[in-house]
């Protein structure tokens, strides 16, 4: 175990090295600050004034979305590489000729991998927590836990793109990645889409539909992302089927996670 | 103690080593020789585990070479070593010490006796990147002797080596005999070898042709270098 926590640091002293890593966040809290002055107009729906509170409570749950979403992609880039890298560097020999296992070793990376793109994600919604607290005096409590919560996407994510960089090219297994979300994106998306009060209101019998089998049991991202707004918003979380969207998450990971394990053993160094 | 019973490694229908057995005793310098593609870096590949046998077994020190605890104590330098560039030479064998152990002071001490043995001193906080092929086989073999360990495992440690760092590496490991260390050498600088080992072992498409100690192999007035050529040249026709 000593060893994982050992390749996990590395690894997050590794991806900090580069310059762009802080560009990144530099760029991101910028993007982040620069909205900040949504919340100061006068803003009228259907008649009545807005307060800023409200604009900034919804401002902040489609930024938490869009950030969601930019890591997505962050941490696909991040992982697509991981092993490629450490072949090519000679990271790999490093730690296998020393009396690592090879399940520290995979462990570790997506470990710290995945610790580095759930610190940036986190600073990302605190500075925004902040800035609605600073700016409206307004505290959203469950934002933080929501941030939390969408960090087992980081995972799903990593593992899943580690995993297929094991076969495919490294930008083909992002790519693949990336469809695996946008399908259940659709999917998902479809099905809140549907159970949302307006649709429920103007077409009552939508209610009924049953989804098929295989949006059930289909990796749930989008359904964390909505169970994290529910968090957000204290409302009513529609998950379709029997099983929490984190449970279901939570299996995939693992699933994913032994075959990657199985398979990376096997590997030829 | 190194022990392959039966040795085999095949990629497809290409026997890469074919039944090969043999045994290195502690504290042997042992020499593993061979024209190029012969299956010297396929059977060190397979002593660390990088890629398993398709039949027979391997042990080190009693333990199959799968187990991670079997490269405890080895140190490993693969030909044309690469080192990550974003890390200096220090940071490098840091990361070495660390994974067989030591931390605090008793790496810092010990990263700064090997530094001193492959004469780095003064150059372990430039990033790899800047280093010469040379200076990188130094710090590979730095690392490969911290932690003094049992067995050295050594493909081709020479290679971009100056005559300066040959005379080194030649010192470091004449220093070595007779203190218990294994040290397994592949090379193709044969009067090298010569100095340097004890035993040694001719290969030719994955077998082994010839294991003996070098003063039975070399005899008369020819030179390692003619009974390789011979043996090879047999083999050929």
């Amino acid at each position: 175990m000593n060893n994982v926590i050992k390749i996990t640091v590395y690894t997050m002293r590794d991806q900090m090295r580069h310059k762009s890593f802080y560009v990144l966040l530099g760029l991101s809290i910028l993007f982040i600050l620069s909205i900040r002055g949504c919340y100061d107009g006068g803003y009228t729906v259907n008649g009545k004034i807005v307060d800023n509170a409200t604009v900034a409570w919804h401002v902040s749950k489609i930024v938490f979305h869009l950030i969601a979403a930019g890591m997505f992609l962050m941490v696909s880039m991040l992982s697509m590489k991981i092993f490629s890298r450490d072949h090519e560097d000679g990271s790999v020999v490093l730690f296998l000729s020393r009396s690592v296992f090879r399940w520290q070793y995979v462990l570790g990376r997506v470990t710290g991998t995945w610790a580095l793109c759930l610190v940036f994600m986190f600073i990302l919604h605190l500075t925004i927590f902040l800035t609605v607290w600073a700016k409206t005096g307004t505290f959203i409590s469950g934002y933080l836990t929501a941030s939390l919560v969408c960090s087992i996407n980081l995972l799903f994510v990593i593992a899943c793109v580690c995993f297929l960089s094991l076969f495919l090219p490294d930008f083909i297994s992002a790519l693949f990645t990336m469809g695996i979300l946008f399908v259940g994106f659709i999917s998902d998306g479809g099905y809140q889409l549907i159970n949302s009060d307006i649709v429920r209101s103007a077409v009552p019998s939508s209610i009924n539909l049953e989804p098929a089998l295989w949006r059930v049991l289909y990796p749930k991202v989008f359904m964390v992302q909505a169970y994290a707004d529910a968090i957000i918003s204290k409302s009513e979380f529609h998950n379709m089927g029997h099983f929490h969207p984190l449970l279901n998450l939570s299996f995939f990971i693992l699933l994913i996670m032994t075959l990657m394990l199985v398979c990376f053993n096997r590997k030829e160094i | 103690m190194i022990i392959l019973d039966s040795v085999t490694k095949k990629f497809g229908a290409f026997a890469a080593v074919d039944n090969v057995s043999y045994t290195i005793q502690k504290g042997e310098s042992f020499a593993l020789l061979g024209p190029n593609g012969a299956g010297k870096t396929t059977i060190v590949r397979m002593l660390l585990d990088f890629i398993n046998p398709s039949s027979g077994s391997i042990t080190i020190n009693g333990l199959p070479a799968s187990d991670p605890e079997s490269r405890k104590h080895i140190g490993y330098i693969a030909e044309q070593h690469m080192i990550p560039p974003y890390l200096s030479g220090f940071e490098y064998l840091s990361r070495h010490a660390s994974l067989i152990g030591l931390s605090g002071k008793d790496a810092e001490k010990e990263v700064d006796r090997v530094l001193e043995i492959v004469s780095m001193k003064g150059l372990e906080r430039k990033n790899s990147a800047a280093y010469s092929r040379g200076m990188k086989q130094r710090i590979a073999l730095g690392a490969a002797l911290l932690g003094q360990p049992m067995f050295l495992i050594l493909d081709e440690p020479i290679t971009g080596l100056d005559p300066i760092g040959i005379r080194d590496v030649r010192k470091i490991l004449e220093n070595l005999r007779g203190k218990g260390v294994t040290v397994i050498l592949n090379s193709h600088l044969l009067s090298e070898v010569e100095k340097t080992c004890e035993t040694a072992a001719i290969m030719y498409k994955g077998k082994i042709l010839i294991k003996d100690t070098i003063n039975a192999i070399v005899k008369g007035h020819e030179t390692l270098e003619d009974v390789f050529v011979r043996y090879i040249e047999h083999e050929n026709e």
